[in-house]
């Protein structure tokens, strides 16, 4: 048996796991999107399920909401993620108790953690019966709207408390790969700490934090159950706009949940693109 | 792509006719079809949200048909029968005709218009259950889901009604009907709020809000009448958005489900919850989560009510052990234990007078939850369910022109 041989048929389950399981699927949902559906009678396909949810006045706003929930919870969970790696790289005592608590939220599920911020951050939440107790405010009203607000503050929360150790894990293996020699060579010809940092580690940094934040970003934008449970009634995220279309009860819509599905799918592999071309080597740009 | 999996969807077609397998089951006697239902399995699924329905189900249903029919029923919690409708409609585009996930669910409405649109619905077989006498099918409400005939493709199983949830505590005067709970709203800012339509609740109060604005149900009994829905839609939306401001959170966003309303009722931030089954309140009650002094009311001006029922998609494997299961369910005697306030307190769908003495006896002997409004009470100013279509009319418009 060759080598070639061998690394085939050892990737033989998983690809037909991907392919069988994903890629059919996604073939299916591409055939109902436009509007090929025998056991509903519909048997000529066409595009008016995509021209029906361009159309429609929701969906914008819809896709403004995921592209502002995603985008924000990316940047901040990015931000924090690259300061905690920078300072948890560096030796002190209690360390590996601060990493290992860095690191425990991720094992949460997102479901729990956004029960957890409806119970501590809604308006009858434990801070808003907190403020009571201190006499800050006199009704449950009184209380910051954090949850199914308009902003949707509840859901980038909970996005950023889970995903900032995902990518400070990723930046921190890449920490270790980069020798702090780099730094301090920058430091002895005069560079400041913020200098040596913005021009010199940052930069060895930025493929790694580019692509694990592809990664949250495209995470944050199709998932379903947070903005379910902590979003507005409307605008409501892209994913729980198809999901609705996916349960109404006129089957004639099922094709625009699809178009939908679809949509969103496209927007997340346009990500993975991105996310292929920075994260994974490439040998024409490594001898750069 | 298309070309590639054209012939997947193809075998789809194959599932027009009803299978000669249906057919010999329909003709066959009921002692037969126990006969034949005798060591089957059941798989039912139905919403599992409430931990006494389940309970009932689980231990007394389910105990049942093991012992006197070698019957195995699987209770299959979900959360909404529209995912169950998707299910089996995938099955049939799969060409799954005989061998399906789902032998009964729990149903009605919306979602039962959608199984008979599509043909999903194991139809015509009602009159075969020995206690299907018991059912008055005379009744329109019973009849009718949802204004859809039921043309024999489900069995009754419970009648609701809707009502009203307060605590006698923090609102001991609660508005009696439509006109004086609008007020209440505006006279109590942020002490009141609904579940954004789709939610099966929240929708079910914009219905209640709709027919007080059309002066009553009569008008809108029947097929959809655009011209009638838009003259009644302007003045309900007029009412809606008046009173918005006055909600919770100044209506800047609403609940996105009833279960949401329940809990903020449950926290104190608003003074009302409402349900479709006011059983509910009872169970809440029961289980610590809502204020002993919760009390329940209907409207003077009525409420509205339903029938729900259990169904067979076409597809089912155990069409014939389903049956039993849903003559079980039907059965006085399964019908008292479900009504009795300790179990669940679910009204029955059967005429009690047609029942034998010893179950007339025992319906007469039950003694309601304090939290929770006799069936009797609230029946005494009933409104009807509307037709689907009127039901997404008003679910579409609510959405366009007040929660937006």
């Amino acid at each position: 048996m060759t080598d070639r041989t061998r690394i085939f048929l050892l990737l033989t389950p998983a690809l037909l796991l991907l392919g069988g399981l994903f890629l059919a699927g996604l073939g299916l949902g591409l055939l109902r999107s436009f509007r090929y559906m025998p056991a509903l009678g519909l048997t000529e396909p066409d595009l008016s399920a995509y021209a029906a949810v361009l159309a429609s006045p929701g969906f914008l706003a819809s896709l403004g909401l995921s592209l502002w929930i995603a985008g924000v919870s990316t940047v901040i969970a990015a931000g924090l993620a690259v300061l905690s790696a920078v300072l948890l790289r560096q030796t002190f005592p209690g360390r590996a108790v601060i990493l290992f608590l860095f690191q425990l939220n991720l094992t949460v599920p997102h479901l729990v953690g956004a029960i957890g911020i409806l119970y501590l951050f809604s308006q009858s939440g434990s801070f808003a019966r907190l403020a009571f107790a201190a006499g800050l405010i006199g009704a449950p009203a009184d209380f910051p709207v954090l949850t199914q607000d308009p902003w949707a503050i509840g859901i980038i929360l909970q996005y950023v408390w889970k995903e900032v150790p995902f990518i400070g894990l990723i930046l921190l293996a890449n920490l270790q790969a980069i020798s702090p020699g780099h730094e301090a060579a920058a430091r002895s010809l005069g560079a400041s700490r913020w200098q040596a940092f913005r021009h010199v580690l940052l930069p060895m940094l930025m493929p790694g934090l580019v692509a694990a934040s592809a990664l949250v970003f495209a995470f944050a934008f199709g998932a379903y159950e947070i903005p379910l449970i902590l979003g507005a009634h409307a605008p409501e995220a892209l994913p729980v706009l198809a999901y609705r279309s996916f349960t109404d009860v006129d089957l004639a819509n099922r094709p625009e949940a699809y178009a939908m599905a679809m949509i969103i799918a496209l927007i997340g592999a346009g990500l993975l693109a991105v996310y292929a071309r920075l994260a994974l080597p490439s040998r024409g740009r490594d001898a750069r | 792509m298309l070309r590639l999996l054209a012939p997947l969807m193809l075998f789809t077609f194959a599932a027009e006719a009803e299978t000669a397998a249906d057919k010999a089951l329909k003709s066959m006697t009921w002692d037969a079809i126990v006969a034949e239902a005798r060591g089957g399995e059941v798989n039912w699924f139905m919403w599992g949200g409430a931990d006494n329905i389940n309970q009932y189900v689980s231990d007394h249903i389910a105990g049942i048909l093991k012992r006197d029919y070698d019957i195995t029923l699987n209770r299959v919690p979900i959360t909404d029968a529209a995912d169950i409708v998707n299910l089996v409609l995938t099955e049939k585009e799969a060409g799954i005709d005989a061998k399906g996930a789902v032998d009964l669910i729990w149903i009605n409405g919306e979602n039962f218009r959608s199984m008979k649109q599509a043909d999903l619905a194991f139809c015509g077989y009602t009159d075969l259950l020995p206690n299907d006498a018991l059912v008055n099918w005379e009744n329109p409400a019973v009849a009718n889901d949802f204004g859809v005939p039921v043309d024999e493709c489900e069995v009754p199983w419970n009648t609701v009604q809707f009502a009203f949830a307060h605590d006698s505590a923090v609102t001991p005067e609660p508005p009696r009907d439509m006109a004086s709970l609008l007020d209440w709203i505006k006279a109590n800012p942020g002490r009141f709020t609904y579940p954004a339509p789709p939610d099966f609740t929240g929708s079910a109060f914009l219905r209640h809000v709709f027919i007080h604005a059309a002066g009553g149900p009569d008008s809108l009994i029947g097929p959809f009448d655009q011209t009638r829905f838009d003259e009644v839609a302007t003045k309900t939306w007029a009412i809606l958005n008046e009173i918005e401001p006055f909600l919770w959170r100044e209506g800047q966003t609403y609940p996105n489900t009833i279960a949401q309303l329940n809990e903020l009722f449950a926290n104190g931030e608003v003074a009302f919850s409402f349900n479709y089954d006011p059983s509910q309140f009872g169970l809440a009650v029961q289980a610590g989560t809502w204020p002993e002094s919760t009390r329940s009311f209907g409207l003077t001006d009525g409420t509205i009510g339903n029938t729900n029922y259990t169904l067979i998609p076409f597809n089912s494997p155990n069409k014939a052990a389903a049956m039993v299961v849903q003559n079980l369910l039907l059965s006085g005697d399964a019908q008292l234990e479900k009504a009795k306030t300790e179990v669940w307190g679910a009204a029955p769908a059967i005429e009690i007078s047609r029942t034998s003495p010893e179950v007339k006896a025992g319906f007469a002997a039950i003694v309601g939850h304090p939290s929770v409004v006799s069936a009797q009470d609230l029946a005494k100013a009933a409104l009807p369910e509307l037709q689907a279509d009127w039901l997404t009319a008003i679910e579409a418009g609510w959405k366009a022109s007040v929660g937006n």
